[in-house]
């Protein structure tokens, strides 16, 4: 394949010491995880109707911030970006809340069952900042931001807009913990692109990605400025990921998808 | 929107409520029938049609497979034991190499009925089932994992989870994934079973109907749950009968209700029509999504009447044959819509008995000869997710 080039214009973290870009970057630099701090507090979010927003679930306080804080600094206005959701198990507790109702009484809440579907973050998205553009998601364990990532380069090359990423694994409760041990929330949203014209917006750094069959060169072990915790959330990958920030041209970060191995490589920024 | 390259549909599998096979689907789905029954499940007693598939009860996947036993993976095995979509796969696996062909299904609960029977037991015994794997029988990926494995698949895929829009989605990656140049062909599908989660949920919602569903029907009063596997075999090439377009969007309105203008319905059929470089005109037939419930089919109705005009095209759902198929949904209706190309039928709405005529729809009440070049697919979903794809004859 040819490679596939896109650059980052902003991204966001989320997660439990990492409450930032800059959070994240200085513990790359640092080379150790963050210190352990309390969970994340997870604010009602703001941008959501006011009934909407009391009922939010976990994952849609999470991913809204995550968002909110990538916006900030997002050179495209938000209701012009296109977006993927990447998630392993995506809905978190609501998940659990549901199959404990279907094993004890099935009375199902009406205003629970919407937010069992994996695409009730995006959905909440779309709902809260009035963008109607398409939002998919894309899951696949803990390869989901690997796929996520080449949906949303892929969607960028092809339609030439910008794409709004979200890397995100609601932290799980009661039973559903000892089959998926995601303890922590963690998060992040990058926003990308791949058209010549955004070439000059600003940015954060370029990147290419790769697909080859696996086999010849291993996958990327997860830094020792992560928590090893969080070797289990798909959306760790991601934040593994953005430590290219603080990398020379031409470092990689390898991930699996299915029986391929996709690198993203930092790359030389377009001369201006 | 820049016009997409023809990507032809070389082969199609799915087993539904009707029966197994594209043939068995066409044959009851042609003439308006219907393969839904009064609910018998054993383990739900919910006053309910259901579109339960043939055999999945009895179905006992292969010693080397059995980990991945589920309700839903069960369902894609059966669909997978049709010989002809198998050596169309392995004859694109041998042109291009297993590495550069693609899988992209889409599911919305999974093999969630698997965890429902598990947490049952670990109520009673207060232990998980010794043979109880989350990874393979329920978690979202579970089904691409296994039909990779069935198929022998080893290039790139992922599962596309946007409640019932996901399976048509899954046409949009694909065709995204040819275009960047990183496969050469794909299998595209869906699956969905039948399980608590959603009969109850769709229940709370005071959605799912005690009547046999009705698309489009003056007394239409809610859906019907069917359960479905269906597979396509995408090539980088025109074929027969090709995906010439697809449009996206959201409605950002509500998470389980729709815009009441069908804005985003609109929006993605105006964008599908845009990529295949064709105007409103040149379709000759929607199958619709048709769920069934009052706000769902005059919100798409409206949608359609404002991108068509009253009574401009001809337009039928299938949901009354095959019940809501959910993340199976986008699948099947693509099958349909491309056998509806090849036979040059129209499929009329199932349990049909009096139009609704404010819909203001030229609705498909009886098995309809057309000449037809071009066909639309629409599914919607929670969360706002709207997808039209639109399948043309080379001829």
């Amino acid at each position: 394949m040819s490679s596939l080039r896109f650059e980052l214009h902003a991204a966001s973290v989320l997660a439990p010491g990492l409450a930032s870009l800059d959070d994240l970057r200085e513990a790359c630099r640092r080379g150790t995880p963050p210190e352990p701090t309390a969970p994340l507090i997870l604010p009602a979010p703001a941008v959501l109707p006011a009934n909407e927003r009391r009922r939010a679930s976990p994952v849609v306080r999470l991913t809204l911030a995550c968002i909110e804080q990538a916006l900030q600094s997002s050179p495209f206005k938000v209701e012009t970006l296109r977006s993927v959701f990447a998630t392993d198990e995506g809905t978190g507790e609501v998940c659990d809340q549901m199959l404990e109702v279907i094993a004890t009484t099935r009375q199902v809440s009406p205003l629970v069952f919407p937010n069992t579907v994996q695409n009730a973050a995006s959905g909440f998205f779309s709902i809260a900042w009035r963008n109607r553009q398409p939002a998919t998601v894309a899951s696949l364990g803990l390869e989901s931001f690997a796929s996520g990532l080449l949906c949303a380069v892929t969607d960028a090359v092809a339609t030439g807009q910008p794409v709004l990423l979200v890397a995100y694994d609601p932290a799980m409760t009661g039973p559903m913990r000892e089959l998926l041990p995601i303890t922590d929330h963690t998060a992040t949203a990058w926003i990308l692109s791949a058209a010549p014209a955004f070439a000059h917006v600003p940015l954060l750094g370029s990147f290419v990605l790769d697909l080859e069959p696996q086999g010849t060169t291993p996958p990327s072990a997860m830094p020792p400025w992560l928590p090893a915790a969080w070797s289990g959330h798909s959306s760790a990958r991601a934040l593994a990921a953005l430590g290219l920030l603080e990398a020379a041209e031409g470092s990689c970060f390898r991930m699996t998808l299915g029986g391929q191995l996709l690198s993203i490589r930092r790359v030389a920024e377009a001369s201006s | 929107m820049t016009r997409t390259s023809a990507r032809g549909v070389l082969a199609t599998t799915v087993v539904h409520a009707a029966g197994h096979g594209t043939a068995a689907l066409w044959d009851v789905v042609a003439k308006g029938g219907s393969g839904l029954r009064r609910n018998d499940l054993a383990w739900c007693d919910l006053p309910a049609w259901i579109g339960p598939v043939p055999g999945v009860d009895e179905c006992a996947l292969p010693a080397t497979l059995q980990r991945w036993d589920s309700r839903n993976n069960r369902l894609a095995w059966l669909a997978l034991q049709d010989a002809a979509f198998r050596r169309a796969v392995s004859e694109v696996m041998s042109r291009f190499g297993a590495h550069r062909v693609g899988l992209v299904l889409g599911t919305s609960t999974s093999g969630i009925r698997t965890s429902e029977v598990a947490y049952d037991k670990r109520r009673e015994s207060g232990h998980w089932p010794a043979d109880f794997e989350y990874r393979r029988t329920h978690a979202v990926e579970s089904i691409c994992r296994f039909s990779a494995e069935v198929l022998g698949l080893t290039g790139p895929m992922v599962t596309i989870s946007t409640a019932c829009s996901s399976s048509a989605k899954v046409f949009m990656t694909a065709q995204r994934w040819i275009g960047a140049g990183l496969i050469d062909a794909a299998v595209v599908g869906g699956v969905d079973s039948l399980c608590l989660s959603t009969l109850h949920g769709f229940h709370s919602l005071q959605l799912l109907s005690e009547d046999i569903c009705r698309p489009f029907d003056a007394e239409r009063n809610g859906i019907s749950l069917g359960e479905a596997a269906g597979f396509a075999l995408l090539d980088c090439a025109p074929a027969a009968v090709s995906l010439t377009g697809g449009g996206e969007s959201s409605d950002a309105w509500h998470m389980s209700a729709p815009h009441p203008d069908g804005q985003g319905a609109q929006a993605a059929m105006r964008a599908a029509l845009a990529a295949a470089g064709l105007t409103a005109a040149d379709i000759g037939y929607v199958n619709a999504h048709g769920t069934g419930t009052i706000a769902n089919d005059r919100a798409e109705a409206a949608a359609l009447r404002t991108v068509f005009g009253e009574q401009r095209v001809a337009v039928s759902s299938t949901k009354g044959a095959t019940g809501h198929t959910l993340g199976a949904a986008g699948i099947v209706e693509a099958i349909v819509t491309v056998r509806a190309l090849m036979e040059q039928a129209l499929p009329p709405s199932s349990n049909l008995r009096t139009p609704d005529a404010t819909l203001a729809l030229d609705i498909v009440t009886a098995p309809r000869v057309a000449t037809l070049r071009h066909a639309m697919s629409n599914n919607f979903g929670f969360g706002g997710t709207n997808c039209a794809l639109v399948f043309s004859r080379s001829d």
